[in-house]
Order: C-alpha cells, then sequence, then structure tokens
C-alpha cells in the first residue's frame, strides 16, 4: 500500500517532467527538467528493489551527463526560442507514432502475464556483479561485452583527446601564434 | 499494519530517534565557524572574533570565547534583506542556494553512527543498524549525493546574470566534476578490501583488521586532497579567486542566501570527515578494542569513557586557570571583566568535572560484567545503549580532528591556480589512484583467493 502510494508520486513527477523536457522553451529549464525526471526514475528503481541501479542512475545520469549538459547549454549561452513553432507538419506523423506505441505496450501488458518472481529480477549489488562477472563456460558471458564497452569507450576518449590535440597543432593555429 | 506491529516499542523509539542524526551536520555549522574564526586568528598570530557578548546578572559580560559574535553574525544575516538583480531568472536564483543546503540533511543517512544494536527485548531478539538507511549501495548514494551538490553552483551562477558568477561556477562545477572521479577511484581499493559498499560492513572489517589509513595509505591521502577539492575550499577555492573573480558563483548573493551558501560549506565539510574518519580511520570503532570485549567489560568502558571526559573538564579548567593568572598580571584595561567572566566557565568545568569522576566511579561500582547479559547471552538494552554511545563519541572525536584539519590546510596553503588544479586532478592523482586499486586487486587476489 505504501509502496503504491510512493510509486504512484514518484510516476507522476516522472512523467510530468519528462513532458516538461518537451515543453520548456528554454532549453536549461528542459535539462533541469530532464534532472527531476531521472531522480524519480531513480526513486522507482529503488522501490522495485533495485538499489543499486537508482544511485548509478542518480551518480551517472542526474551527476555526470546532465552535469556536461547544462555545462553545454551555459557555454552556448542558449536563449529562450519563441520563434520556433511547437507543432509543425513533423508532428503529425509523431502523433500517430505516440498512438500506436500506446496500443503496442497495451496490448502487451493485457497479453502478457504480469507475475514474475521479485528474487530473480532484484538489482542488488551481489546480484548484479554475480550476473555480470559469470565467467563459467555456460554463463551468460556479459563481462565480454562489458571488457568491450570499456574499449570502446577508452578508444573514443583518445579519439576525442587525438582531434583536441591536432586543433592545437594545425596550421591556423601556428599562423595566429606568429 | 503488519509493520508497524512487527516491531517493539523500544524499538520504534530508537529507529525514529536515529532520524535526529540528520540535523548533525547543521550542529558542526555551529561547531566550526566558531572553530575556523578562532583558528585563522590562532594561525596568523591575532586576536580571534571576540568582541560581541551577552551581560549576565552576577558573571558580568560573557563572551563564550567569541562564540557569541557568530550569533551575532547569523542573526545579522537573518534578518538582512533579500533580492535578486534585475534580468536574473528569479525561480533559479531563488533555488540555487537551497539545493546544496538541502542535500545536507539527506547526506549522512548512510554513516553508521554506531555499531550494530543487538539486545534482547520482551523474549525477542532486536537488531537495529547504526545509520539511518542500512543499504547495500551506501557509498554509492553518499557520492551520488554530492554530485547533485554541485548543481546549486551552477544553476545560481547562471541565474545571477553576472560574468563574475557565471565563471565562477564554470570552474567550480569543473573541478567538482573532475574531484569527483579521483574521490571515487581512490577510495576503491579499500572497497576492495572490505568486499561491500555498505559503510557498515567497511567498518567492522576494520575493526577486525587494521584501520584503512594502514591498510591503504596512499588512498588515503589522495581522498584526502580530493575531498577537500570536493568541499571547494582552500587551497582549491576557484571559484573564489578575489584577484580575478570578485566571489565566485556567490557574488550577486546576500543575506541568508548567501548564508546558506556559506553553511553549506561547512556541512559539507562536516559530512566529508565523518566519511573520511569512517572510510580510514576506523569510524565508530575503538582503537585496539573490539566491540565484543568493549560489552564483555562494560562497567570498565564506560568508567574509561567518563574518566575521559572528567580529563577534558580538567583540562579545560587549567585553561582558564593559566589564562587568568595571565590576565591578573598585565595591565589590560578591561582584565577586571574579564576575570569576572571566567568564574562562569571556572563554575562550569568545576562542576562537569566533579560530576564526570562521580558518574566514573558509580560505573566501576555498580556495573558489573554479568549485568550486561541476560540469561540467554544477548546484551541488555543497557548495553546495546552505552556500546552506542561510546561509538558515537570516538565517531565524533575522529570528525573533529578532520575538521581540524580542513581549517589547517586552509590558513597555510596558498591557492593554487586553475591550470594547476586541473593538472594535479586529471595527471596525477588519478592516476596514483588508478595504480593503487590495480596493486590492491592484485595482491587481495592473491592474498586472499577467489574473491
Amino acid at each position: 500500500m505504501l509502496a503504491l502510494i510512493y510509486f504512484i508520486v514518484l510516476a507522476v513527477i516522472a512523467v510530468g517532467s519528462a513532458i516538461c523536457v518537451l515543453l520548456a522553451k528554454h532549453p536549461l529549464y528542459g535539462a533541469l527538467s530532464l534532472i527531476l525526471s531521472m531522480l524519480s526514475m531513480a526513486g522507482i528503481y529503488g522501490l522495485l528493489g533495485s538499489p543499486f541501479m537508482g544511485v548509478v542512475q542518480i551518480m551517472v545520469y542526474a551527476g555526470a551527463i546532465v552535469m556536461l549538459l547544462t555545462f553545454v547549454i551555459m557555454v552556448l549561452n542558449a536563449g529562450k526560442d519563441n520563434n520556433t513553432p511547437r507543432f509543425d507538419k513533423v508532428s503529425l506523423f509523431v502523433v500517430p507514432a505516440v498512438v500506436v506505441l500506446c496500443g503496442l505496450v497495451g496490448f502487451v501488458l493485457v497479453r502478457a502475464p504480469l507475475a514474475f518472481d521479485a528474487t530473480t529480477i532484484r538489482g542488488s549489488v551481489k546480484f548484479t556483479s554475480e550476473t555480470l562477472f559469470n565467467m563459467a563456460q555456460n554463463g551468460p558471458g556479459y563481462f565480454v561485452l562489458f571488457e568491450v564497452l570499456g574499449l570502446l569507450l577508452l578508444s573514443s576518449m583518445a579519439a576525442a583527446v587525438l582531434m583536441a590535440k591536432k586543433r592545437l597543432g594545425s596550421e591556423v593555429s601556428e599562423k595566429e601564434g606568429k | 499494519m503488519d509493520i508497524i506491529e512487527s516491531k517493539s516499542w523500544v524499538e520504534w523509539l530508537i529507529t525514529i530517534a536515529k532520524f535526529a542524526f540528520c540535523f548533525v551536520p547543521v550542529l558542526y555549522i555551529l561547531l566550526l565557524i566558531p572553530m575556523e574564526r578562532r583558528g585563522a586568528g590562532f594561525m596568523q598570530d591575532r586576536q580571534g572574533p571576540n568582541r560581541s557578548y551577552i551581560k549576565f546578572p552576577i558573571f558580568g559580560r560573557v563572551r563564550l570565547f567569541g562564540y557569541v559574535q557568530n550569533m551575532c553574525d547569523g542573526t545579522k544575516l537573518f534578518f538582512k534583506e533579500m533580492f535578486a538583480p534585475k534580468g536574473s531568472s528569479k525561480f533559479l536564483y531563488y533555488l540555487g542556494p537551497a539545493i546544496p543546503f538541502a542535500i545536507v540533511f539527506l547526506s549522512p543517512c548512510v554513516i553508521p553512527w554506531f555499531g550494530p544494536m543487538a539486545f534482547e527485548w520482551g523474549g525477542k531478539a532486536v537488531k537495529i543498524s547504526g545509520s539511518i538507511l542500512d543499504s547495500d549501495v551506501g557509498i554509492l548514494l553518499l557520492f551520488g549525493l554530492s554530485s547533485l551538490s554541485a548543481y546549486g553552483a551552477v544553476l545560481s551562477g547562471w541565474a545571477s546574470k553576472s560574468k563574475y558568477s557565471y565563471l565562477g561556477s564554470l570552474r567550480t562545477s569543473a573541478m567538482t566534476v573532475s574531484y569527483e572521479v579521483c574521490q571515487g577511484l581512490s577510495m576503491m581499493g579499500l572497497l576492495v578490501l572490505a568486499g561491500s559498499f555498505n559503510l557498515t560492513d567497511i567498518v567492522s572489517w576494520q575493526e577486525h583488521h587494521v584501520w584503512g589509513i594502514v591498510a591503504q595509505p596512499v588512498a588515503f591521502f589522495c581522498f584526502l586532497i580530493a575531498t577537500i577539492a570536493e568541499t571547494g575550499r582552500a587551497p582549491f577555492d576557484v571559484a573564489e579567486g578575489e584577484p580575478e573573480l570578485v566571489a565566485g558563483y556567490h557574488t550577486e548573493y546576500g543575506a541568508m542566501q548567501f548564508g546558506m551558501f556559506y553553511m553549506g560549506e561547512y556541512a559539507h565539510i562536516c559530512i566529508a570527515s565523518f566519511l573520511v574518519a569512517t572510510l580510514f580511520l576506523g569510524g565508530y570503532s575503538v582503537p585496539f578494542v573490539t566491540t565484543e570485549t568493549m560489552q564483555a567489560h562494560m562497567g570498565g568502558s564506560l568508567t574509561v569513557l567518563c574518566g575521559i571526559l572528567a580529563f577534558l573538564a580538567l583540562a579545560f579548567l587549567h585553561m582558564v586557570h593559566r589564562y587568568s593568572k595571565k590576565l591578573a598580571l598585565s595591565k589590560q584595561s578591561n582584565k577586571m571583566v574579564i576575570l569576572q567572566e571566567y568564574k562562569l566557565y571556572n563554575l562550569v568545568g568545576g562542576i562537569a568535572a566533579v560530576v564526570f569522576i562521580a558518574a566514573a566511579i558509580c560505573a566501576w561500582m555498580f556495573y558489573t560484567p554479568e549485568v550486561a547479559y541476560t540469561a540467554s547471552g544477548a546484551n541488555t538494552l543497557a548495553t546495546a545503549l552505552g556500546t552506542a554511545v561510546i561509538h558515537l563519541l570516538v565517531l565524533v572525536i575522529k570528525s573533529v580532528m578532520f575538521c581540524w584539519v580542513w581549517i589547517w590546510v586552509r590558513w597555510t596553503l596558498p591557492r593554487f591556480r586553475y591550470d594547476h588544479v586541473m593538472h594535479l586532478g586529471w595527471k596525477i592523482i588519478l592516476n596514483i589512484a588508478i595504480l593503487n586499486l590495480i596493486v590492491t586487486a592484485v595482491i587481495a587476489k592473491l592474498v586472499g583467493g577467489s574473491n
């Protein structure tokens, strides 16, 4: 009962702030509503019994990624946008897509049984780490994906550093230096 | 409502009383602001704030070693007018200072204030955790919350519509984000050793093995530097370099809005020092004594505790005595007033010393170890509470010591230049932390086996 009340409050905040992201005319307010949406999502993860996911959501998304996003918005000094119309010809295609998606989700929810074993999907730290780093021969093999993702991120970081370096040593900057 | 009936009333009382620990950072603000001002005076060989006083009937002007001055400053800040600069976005401008201050109340929830209390009540075994929220992800939650507090600086700097605030907030948030990485990585080694994110587990690991500062000395220094940077104080206060940026992101703020930033900074120091004490100094655990030993000799432990408090009271009396002797010989014009004030301190210190000595004797005489256990061998409620009090006092002493480290560093080292700060963070501390983590992981694997 108590969990249901918490869930309704969090869900209303999450959906409301997600709508605010779409409707906000100022990009900074949009980013802030995105954070609010993410925080309430973290609360919902906690209610589902996987606090690890919730905390990672706060740390990584709200704390780091959207922080960088607000950073970019601030540096670009974006202002309130009153010129772009809220609805144009493209929105005509968006509305049926949303309706179809709602229909699909409703169909799935009605057809599939909602009963599941909560203990098997819970994302406590122990369960997550045991699943992720299970190196047994017949295990799920998630650790390979994990390593590949790590390498991918590392290579993209190295590429970003290289590109930034190139700009410094390019002809234009050297000419300016003289 | 079976969740309410499943616990006895004592359990509920203790569980609810634990929420009072949310206000510990706020109490520390009251302690830290005078401590910093007196400390600054001490370091720079000048007098600290000591002009304000309260007039008492017999003892005259009581200044409480300058503590009254801070009450006056607080009152002044509280009653000043709040205003917003023209053209600023009002909502974000007023929201900015509230964010770091709100997080102050949330952060203490995962710090273990005392060991898990296990006692028998009404024929049932009761177990109460030492932290408000006994979670698997304890320390991660703390880091998540502290990463959110940077939004206060970002939003207030942007909303003030001032170039000084804007540059200050950019610099602060860049520094906070980069040092968060170092902070997280440097304590990972300890987590590998303890094998848990739960702070209570980490402390009990330290209690039964060695303190974190012995097991991970390199990580301790990395963590300390990163945490000082995280609180945004000198030598890392790049937000408010006076030569180039007036006062950083809070240039435009006045009155209690500024007060909230100010108090948020000190509360952040409080939480950070509790964190350092918990992670690297054994938290609530008493040095060289495990909780089990302490509970087996409860009467003796209480005697030692009261003895230490009595010693502190006597040391205070001695300090006042030395001050008044020096004053009586000097030629200060207001020395009679001050000597009158010192009579109050003598009275308070004397009463405290007598009370503590009496309590120590009582504990020794009347609290025998046999009383500490029930028939089935579990602790009694009195033993559990006594253990909790001793644990709490030990943790507070450790954290106050670290608060002094913060003040000491601030008034000793000059401010770093911005590029030096970034260089230190990304090229030195981060690499040392990663190396430390790898070495720790390899050693833990070789020594500890499959973990």
